[in-house]
């Protein structure tokens, strides 16, 4: 499947972080619990990277003929009761898991399961399959749930500070060695040396190169991942880390409001600039305040800026392509 | 020296944006810094490997002959207008200057592909509203330039308090003062980088830039095998009952964990940022472009010599070393 396929299903997903797409799984405020209900198609199919080799991936699906990597992100309320049916459409043996709350098991090749949890603490979740570990996770059957704690729109946990928006940025690095021994069943033997870096499973189109701006295939464009706000638009970034390696997180234009760190609640606040996201799923939240850049003279409300990982090679594709990599934008409007 | 850097000009690379534009507002400066680009620098490392290094120039002394590593610091105080001026020669192709951690208008921002690669010379206005430590570097073909060492420290002082004695020097205002201050720079070089073009990569193709296959580990600019132990442009020598500030720098791209000698650092700022909580730590493992201002008050005289590991993206496994002492008298 070609990328732009894909993404296409891909940004059914959720749609500028306001409101997931599915009509079932929603942000917004409830008085009472609800019981939610969503399915996962296990698929595989091929995704184009920017410097057009093909590389085999497998993701939690939207749908049986689509292929979503990361899979949707999930928002939940604290309360809810949370029903998956995953759908193993491939021939090998998948699970659903999020660490401290559910595991399905092994789902075998051609047959589905139903897991059933209820949502209790607030915060950011990766769900991921943990058969073969790390190599599932790492071809793309992971993505992010997020419980909003009950009956709150704008917090991360229960006296947190406040947002408006709210964004997953959930990070993958491909060595396509390893995702093509896979490909024919054989699990890797050589080290892990990733070519490719995304975010939201999309690399980064700079300007002049094909795609820039398409956001089915740009990350600077994919509204998953670029944040937009006017002065005051507080966004609560919910960032998790698939790859195997430990990446610098970076912003421009303003430092952010770090809150959690791998789950725990930071004692004290800080701004930072860079946050530490730790390879093997490591999480971080926090919120870009959207406040003037405090620097600019003579003073400025609006503009466009990036973000990107600081260890460098995530900036590229195929060992080359600077601009080509883990970036996304933040756009002051 | 060596002069890598060289080969083909900015028509034949990819994905830069040449320009240099008026700077919008401009206005007579408070304090004013005079950049220019080198591309044959170089280090000697402690086993007399000679390694190509880039860099900035400071074009208000001996117009810019020095070939400084790491660049020259830029220090200026809170509240200043500050102009960075970048000057780039038609043969030094593009760079740009990125002040790390500093927040202006996307015009002064130094990002090449949201405003320009600089051909020419412009002019960076900026206005720094938070004192602590930052840095500067190059963000044209980033992964590679800033390898190769385009990069220098950027230090935001406070406005000195009026009820201090005169010379007092703090970390931030109403923060911690300090007698001795050191910048450590913590970076790892990949020498098999060092030969690469300007524009290595940028039009595709293999250059190996997504594998950084580290060899040497230095503290601004100094050997960390054996010569940063002594040299002082790093290592401390300080008295007993001194305030020692160490602006930590994770200048390079791998994890690092400093250890800081059996020496507890309080650690008061990060990012140019106070922490609402100074934090005792007697070593930080820091990842790609974060600082830390470290506060030290020994309570005995002794040699302390801190370690710098390096460490590997994927296993945590340690690269590589660099170390640094500080010598309380």
């Amino acid at each position: 499947m070609e990328r732009r396929k894909f993404l296409k299903i891909g940004s059914a997903g959720i749609a500028g972080a306001l409101v997931a797409g599915s009509g079932l799984i929603t942000w917004s405020k409830r008085a009472h619990a609800a019981t939610i209900n969503k399915t996962f198609y296990i698929t595989d199919g091929t995704l184009v990277q920017p410097d057009g080799v093909g590389v085999y991936f497998r993701g939690f699906s939207d749908a049986a003929n689509g292929l979503n990597v990361p899979g949707a992100a999930l928002i939940v309320q604290q309360g809810d009761t949370v029903n998956i049916t995953v759908v193993n459409t491939l021939s090998t043996t998948h699970s659903f898991v999020i660490d401290g709350v559910v595991d399905s098991g092994p789902i075998a090749g051609g047959t589905q399961a139903v897991v059933s949890f209820s949502a209790e603490t607030p915060g950011t979740y990766a769900y991921y399959d943990s058969q073969n570990p790390p190599y599932n996770r790492l071809l793309g059957l992971h993505g992010g749930l997020a419980v909003m704690p009950s009956g709150s729109t704008n917090t991360l946990y229960a006296g947190s500070p406040t947002f408006v928006k709210q964004y997953f940025w959930v990070f993958n690095d491909i060595d396509p060695v390893w995702h093509n021994a896979l490909a024919g069943g054989a699990n890797p033997t050589t080290p892990f040396f990733p070519r490719y870096f995304t975010i939201n499973g999309l690399s980064s189109r700079p300007p002049g190169a094909p795609g820039n701006g398409d956001p089915s295939v740009d990350a600077n464009a994919d509204p998953r991942s670029l944040l937009v706000g006017s002065i005051g638009d507080r966004s609560l970034v919910r960032m998790i880390n698939m790859s195997l390696c430990t990446h610098s997180m970076h912003v421009h234009a303003n430092h952010m409001e770090w809150l959690t760190l791998n789950g725990a609640i930071r004692s004290d606040i800080w701004k930072k600039d860079i946050l530490p996201l730790y390879g093997n799923m490591g999480r971080v939240d926090a919120i870009y305040p959207f406040e003037a850049p405090p620097d600019a003279y003579p003073p400025v409300t609006t503009g466009n800026y990036p973000m990107h990982l600081h260890d460098e090679m995530t900036q590229t594709a195929g060992g080359g392509l600077y601009l080509f990599g883990t970036m996304t934008e933040i756009h002051f409007v | 020296m060596s002069s890598g850097g060289m080969c083909g000009g900015v028509a034949n690379a990819c994905y830069v944006y040449p320009g240099a534009p008026a700077t919008p507002g401009i206005v007579t400066p408070d304090i004013s810094f005079s950049r220019g680009i080198y591309m044959d620098g170089s280090i000697t490392m402690d086993d007399g490997k000679v390694i190509t290094i880039w860099g900035f120039t400071d074009l208000a002394v001996n117009n810019g002959m020095a070939r400084p590593f790491p660049s020259p610091t830029i220090r200026v105080t809170e509240g200043q207008i500050v102009h960075t001026s970048l000057a780039v020669p038609g043969d030094m192709w593009v760079h740009t200057i990125h002040h790390h951690g500093i927040e202006p208008a996307w015009q002064n921002d130094g990002v090449g592909h949201i405003s320009w690669d600089v051909q020419g010379t412009y002019i960076y206005q900026w206005r720094p509203q938070h004192a602590g430590t930052y840095f500067y570097h190059c963000h044209t073909n980033t992964v590679l330039h800033a390898e190769m060492g385009m990069y220098g420290a950027l230090i935001v002082d406070p406005v000195p308090d009026p009820n201090d004695p005169p010379g007092t020097k703090r970390v931030f205002a109403g923060g911690p003062a300090y007698d001795v201050e050191a910048v450590w720079a913590c970076d790892e070089i990949a020498s098999s980088w060092h030969t690469l073009c300007w524009d290595a990569g940028t039009c595709g193709g293999d250059a190996g830039l997504n594998r950084l296959e580290a060899d040497y580990f230095i503290i601004t600019g100094v050997d960390g095998a054996k010569s940063a132990l002594t040299d002082p442009r790093v290592a401390v020598n300080m008295s007993l009952g001194q305030t020692l500030l160490v602006r930590y720098i994770a200048a390079g791209y791998y994890p690092q964990r400093i250890t800081f000698g059996g020496l507890t650092a309080t650690v008061v700022a990060s990012d140019g940022r106070p922490l609402p909580n100074p934090v005792s730590m007697t070593s930080i493992h820091a990842v790609a472009a974060e600082r830390y201002d470290c506060i030290f008050t020994p309570t005995a005289t002794g040699v302390y010599d801190v370690t710098v590991e390096f460490l590997d993206w994927v296993t945590g496994n340690t690269l590589g070393t660099a170390r640094t002492r500080i010598t309380v008298s």
